[in-house]
């Protein structure tokens, strides 16, 4: 897509997402499941950036998340760093750790990468439960239980009290998606796109792999990082659960129904995967195979998702205006 | 200016480049010919940088063996492959940009990347995909890229193959001015022997990674061991 379309598309989401206090502002149990659904839109566009657009298959999205989160809840906790500084300490841990699983998959291609990247979300929750994660203070397989909440110039955010959380919610997802639109937009989303579509000759004509790799590791590590430690002050609490396959497979689902590399497809896939995630929740333990079936079925009629088929529509009634 | 010694590449048992020394002069169009599997491609990856090697190669008297390939792209040394690799996500313009401003001394200089799209023939087609373009386009592109790096040398694999008489014609016309009139020196892999003499001042042939004979190609296209050589293997 290009550059003005996509800038513009963002203008519609974000409006109308900014409006939606409106209707539901009195409802803290939807204005909590918006709440998610911009914390969902960061992570799975980070997701899309590095898988989608740059074409390195990271299965570790879910982990960085979690990385942050905790790093955040420890950092406040053990320092007593205001936890608004702590969510940017979280994101540049997270995105340390991003350039570290981002060296070895500089060797490896495509499926190797979401091995070894899927390695690093397996082996955190051992980590996060055991003696180094107690240690650091993660709280064992209790997990966390008191984070203290957001406060800004002396403004705490309640969770009790969701609509100016929502608000700070929508300002962070709305830097994030312009940094990653600057980040497209940019020699960066060019030279991953050349790297992506055929590397050898890409660093032949002067594209270092080795730094646009590892940087766009770094850049949706320390997002995601970020927007994990976000969430942790949000909810409070926190324990291994989210790396259980639930999460993993909703970002999935996110990416696909918003059409994988078309950005910003995913910000759109998080607000209705979420939707109908929520609306699915009477069927118990049903939900997951339900949703299961409706990736399959969506990778079957939607290939490139809804902005995908968006386009797809424009461009034929852009061919029958030439046309006539 | 480019020049190899002793240059070894082995994959597991297969010697690919068999202990092999050269030098190109500055300003020369340097030919390299020899039968399918000969090592030829092989050769250009060790230049450039994508696969490890025993042997030195130095540029200038500077040693490159070791270096990655995009220092040794901004080094002057710049290339096209032998199976056409574009970019399908990019534009022609933008593809030719990556050049320029990825492998280019001078950054991106968006004259001269004008310039480029006019020399390949591209102008018309800056804002095609690089997936839509025939195979002759595919090739320019390539060329086009790699020149936006403003290289000193341009190695070539093979950028006849494929091509129809008239296209054959049209791409020596463009390398020799590439030589000529952007003073670069060039590399060129080729199997046409006719193209070769035609254009080059000094010619390889290797067989098995080996050198067989290297010369001027008038010569060397009469000496018995390379007419063996080609009789013998494959003749194409
Ligand atoms: N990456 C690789 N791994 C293993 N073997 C390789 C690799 N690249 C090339 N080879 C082998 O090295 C030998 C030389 O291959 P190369 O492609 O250099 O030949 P060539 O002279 O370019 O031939 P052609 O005229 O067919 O292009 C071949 O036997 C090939 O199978
Ligand atoms: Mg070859």
């Amino acid at each position: 897509m290009e550059h003005k379309r996509i800038a513009k598309l963002l203008a519609v989401i974000w409006s109308i997402v900014a409006v939606l206090p409106l209707f539901f502002g009195s409802t803290n149990f939807i204005m909590h499941i918006l709440i998610m659904c911009l914390i969902w839109s960061v992570v799975a566009s980070c997701w899309d950036l590095i898988m989608g657009f740059a074409g390195i298959f990271s299965f570790g999205q879910v982990a960085f998340f979690v990385i942050g989160a905790y790093a955040s809840a420890i950092i406040t906790a053990k320092f007593g760093i205001p936890p608004i500084f702590a969510v940017f300490l979280a994101g540049v841990i997270a995105a340390g750790i991003g350039i570290l699983v981002g060296l070895p998959c500089l060797k490896l291609k495509g499926a190797y990468i979401a091995l070894v990247t899927f390695a690093v979300h397996m082996i955190l929750e051992p980590v996060l439960k055991g003696g180094i994660g107690r240690a650091i203070g993660t709280g064992g397989s209790r997990g966390i239980l008191t984070i203290q909440p957001m406060n800004i110039f002396g403004y705490t955010f309640t969770s009790s009290e969701p609509v100016p959380y929502f608000y700070l919610m929508l300002f962070v997802a709305v830097i994030c998606s312009g940094i990653i639109l600057a980040v497209i937009k940019s020699h960066w989303g060019t030279a991953f796109l050349a790297l992506k579509d055929a590397e050898e000759f890409a660093s032949c004509l002067g594209v270092s792999a080795f730094k646009y790799k590892l940087m766009v590791f770094a850049l949706t590590s320390f997002l995601t990082g970020v927007i994990g430690g976000f969430y942790a002050h949000y909810v409070g609490m926190l324990s291994t659960r989210m790396l259980g396959i639930d999460l993993f497979v909703t970002l999935m689902v996110i990416l696909v129904i918003g059409g994988v590399g078309k950005f910003p497809g995913a910000i759109i896939g998080a607000f209705i995967t979420i939707a109908i995630n929520e609306m699915l929740s009477p069927l118990g333990s049903f939900r997951p195979i339900t949703l299961g079936a409706m990736v399959v079925i969506l990778v079957l009629l939607l290939p490139d998702g809804i902005v995908g088929m968006f386009e797809k529509i424009f461009l034929k009634k852009k061919k029958v205006r030439s046309l006539n | 200016m480019l020049k190899m010694t002793n240059v070894t590449k082995k994959f597991g048992e297969l010697t690919a480049v068999n202990n092999l020394s050269f030098e190109v002069e500055q300003g020369q169009v340097f030919g390299i010919a020899g039968p399918n599997g000969a090592g030829k491609s092989t050769l250009y990856n060790l230049i450039t940088g994508l696969y490890p090697f025993e042997g030195s190669v130095t540029f200038n008297n500077g040693e490159i063996r070791g270096l990655p390939p995009h220092q040794i792209a901004k080094l002057g040394i710049s290339r096209t492959f032998q199976i056409p690799q574009t970019f399908p996500s990019l534009s022609v313009e933008k593809s030719i940009g990556v050049g320029s401003h990825f492998g280019s001394r001078d950054g991106f200089e968006h004259d001269y990347v004008e310039k480029i799209l006019r020399f390949v023939n591209l102008i018309d087609k800056r804002d095609s995909s690089t997936g839509q373009l025939n195979l002759l386009d595919k090739k320019m592109l390539m060329i086009g890229a790699a020149l936006a790096t403003k290289p000193r040398v341009l190695m070539l694999d093979e950028p006849m193959a494929g091509s129809n008489a008239k296209e054959i014609m049209k791409l020596m016309n463009l390398v020799q001015r590439i030589n000529r009139e952007m003073g670069i020196t060039i590399i060129i892999i080729e199997h046409f022997m006719k193209v070769l003499t035609e254009l080059t001042e000094k010619l390889l042939i290797i067989e098995t990674g080996t050198e067989v004979c290297c010369g001027n190609p008038v010569d060397v296209t009469s000496d018995p061991r390379v007419i063996e050589c080609y009789l013998g293997g494959n003749n194409d």
